[in-house]
């Protein structure tokens, strides 16, 4: 039968406690191919009379042996959602070396982990801890914590740095900010208020600047920011 | 040298105490503080007590200074993890980590991480013995040639 939507690629989920099963459940519903592996029976039960027996299949998402039986090889995403950091590293490096998946995607339960997994070659390393400290951090007004969002999986991303008090960049113009390539101010915050960021603006105490960067490295850029 | 180890179990405690009798510095980590009587008591070294996956705790152990490092918790992908980070992230010299599962050995092993599975170890020399009647274990160390024989 054909359809016009584009073929929506098959995702493989690592892990059914509540954030894989919620993710896998939402993405069925949105029309997504999905397998949730579960290695605990009952759990995967209890699922699988949620979720219809399909899309559930019982093992460890570190067995080489079960991995090859769940069909990764022609998956486009996997998305390791156990609560151990430690597996979920594993899982989606088997599934990116061993088994050529394009895109890895991790849940990474310590948000220090996130740099580490970044250097290990998880293409999408996502700490709810630390997304969660951003927005409390945003909704106190205050942000000294960078964020970073990346832009599609294009490599890209958006940094919001708050200059820090005594910052030396206060009072240069954009023009005059010494960027490294491949950066631009996109935006400045000022005052809560959004403030175009011509040449000629002149950046002030307090500013929080946002940034694109064609880099995922969201700390150096910060840090360039940050003196 | 300085020597970091993950994991205070049975493998870890005796090579930090051996290592330590050479006159190392060692430096060992664990989560449960009750894994380090098993060092006994005069044990020179320093315990950490923490998560050998988290770069905190290894940098409190002193890793920026180690130049060996072995991951040996009970737990596979624990040492795959922590033997990494401590391999990719801190640079240290000589990394190596004990993994179980003999495929998710071979498989770290082709990826580039130096790995040690007992279980093939293990089974290598007990074929060894059903084969030629010779226990290259029995005096308490394992020969080279049964090693070489584990493939």
């Amino acid at each position: 039968m054909a359809s016009n939507r584009p073929q929506r690629p098959y995702v493989l989920i690592i892990g059914g406690g509540k954030v894989g099963y919620y993710l896998a459940k939402h993405l069925i519903e949105r029309g997504y191919e999905v397998t949730l592996c579960e290695k605990d029976k009952e759990r995967a039960e209890w699922i699988s009379h949620q979720l219809g027996t399909v899309s559930i299949m019982v093992g460890d998402g570190d067995e080489m042996a079960f991995l090859a039986t769940t069909g990764i090889e022609r998956a486009g995403v996997v998305v390791a959602a156990t609560g151990d950091d430690e597996d979920n590293l594993v899982a989606c490096q088997l599934a990116k070396r061993k088994f050529g998946v394009p895109r890895t995607i991790a849940r990474v339960n310590n948000p220090v982990n996130v740099k580490v997994f970044r250097t290990l070659g998880i293409d999408v390393p996502v700490s709810a801890t630390e997304l969660l400290m951003g927005l409390i951090e945003s909704e106190l007004g205050h942000s000294e914590l960078v964020r970073g969002v990346a832009v599609k999986a294009s490599g890209a991303s958006l940094v919001d740095v708050a200059l820090p008090d005594m910052s030396s960049l206060a009072g240069k113009r954009v023009s005059d900010l010494q960027l490294p390539d491949g950066e631009l101010v996109v935006c400045i915050v000022r005052g809560g208020k959004p403030v175009l960021p011509r040449p000629d603006e002149v950046v002030e105490q307090g500013d929080e600047l946002i940034v694109y960067s064609q880099t995922l490295d969201v700390e150096r850029v910060s840090e360039a920011l940050s003196r | 040298m300085k020597i970091v180890i993950v994991g205070c179990g049975r493998v870890g405690s005796t090579l930090a105490r051996r290592m330590a009798e050479e006159g190392h510095e060692l430096s060992v980590v664990d989560e449960r503080v009750a894994s380090f009587a098993r060092l006994g008591e005069d044990f020179p070294g320093q315990m950490v007590v923490g998560s050998g996956v988290d770069e905190e705790v290894l940098r409190r152990a002193g890793i920026e200074q180690a130049e060996c490092f072995a991951s040996v918790t009970n737990g596979d992908n624990r040492n795959i993890m922590a033997a990494q980070i401590a391999k990719e992230v801190f640079k240290v010299q000589r990394v190596i980590t004990r993994i179980y599962d003999p495929i998710r050995a071979e498989v770290y092993r082709e990826l580039g991480l130096e790995t040690i599975c007992p279980t093939t170890i293990g089974a290598a020399l007990l074929e060894e013995f059903f084969t030629t009647g010779h226990n290259a274990a029995s005096s308490g160390t394992v020969l080279p040639r049964a090693l070489g024989a584990s493939g």
